[in-house]
């Protein structure tokens, strides 16, 4: 979206860091010891997710790429709530 | 160009708190502190990147406001369901696991009728239900024995 070269480079670099920052985030997945510590991890990678996609709006110039930042926002949501209920209760409805 | 350099920095505050939440969730030693860290990437960092996102891309504002009120809204909502399965898990470890008891923790939905209506008002129900059925009663009978 900016002309700037410098600035494209940062913005890519940033990009970049947030996606490594991924593989440390789902080593509690594989790891964690209780169901709801992977729970959480989930949805520590979803929130990750969404800045990816805003960044990938920044760096194609994409406005259009928040609207799905939007949209995984309201199924994670949905996600962990059933599946911390489902955890606690024994069922989700 | 001071826009831009604004935006970088604020792309780079989200980033530091990503990285910070990122390293807490690996090392804090329980669930609960590790819910703590992982809000700070739910807040702070995200809040950063979208910060800066709005400061390079100044067209898309709004769309980015609306995102960052609705995880605003739907972050704690989903930290305090976790924290609640973890409760009800009785997987609280360390000092805190003494003094919270899923147990013994008073259970605020259910409501004690005695404790709500006094003996006498009870009473009062009892003794206007028998004389509603003394009322009802004869007219039955009169047309049961004719």
């Amino acid at each position: 979206m900016t002309d700037n070269s410098i600035v494209q480079a940062a913005i890519q670099l940033i990009l970049l860091a947030l996606v490594s920052l991924l593989i440390p985030a789902s080593y509690r997945v594989i790891v964690g010891p209780t169901l709801p510590d992977r729970l959480q991890a989930v949805d520590l990678i979803t929130t990750l997710l969404i800045g990816i996609i805003v960044m990938l709006a920044l760096v194609e110039g994409t406005e259009n790429f928040v609207d799905m930042a939007i949209a995984l926002a309201a199924f994670a949501f949905i996600g962990t709530i059933s599946i911390a209920r489902y955890i606690s209760e024994g069922r989700v409805f | 160009m001071l826009l831009e350099f604004l935006g970088v920095a604020a792309l780079l505050f989200g980033l530091f708190f990503c990285a910070v939440g990122v390293l807490g969730v690996i090392r804090m030693p329980d669930s609960l502190t590790r819910l703590h860290a992982s809000g700070k990437v739910a807040t702070l960092g995200l809040f950063g990147l979208l910060l800066g996102a709005a400061l390079l891309m100044p067209s898309t504002w709004l769309r980015l406001l609306a995102l960052g009120l609705f995880v605003l809204l739907t972050s704690p909502v989903a930290t305090h369901a976790i924290a609640a399965s973890v409760y009800r898990r009785h997987e609280i470890v360390g000092e805190l696991a003494e003094s919270a008891d899923p147990a013994e923790a008073t259970d605020y939905t259910a409501v004690d009728v005695t404790a709500v209506l006094s003996r006498s008002r009870i009473q009062d129900i009892i003794d206007a239900q028998e004389r509603a059925l003394r009322h009802h009663a004869p007219d039955a009978k009169s047309k049961r024995d004719t």
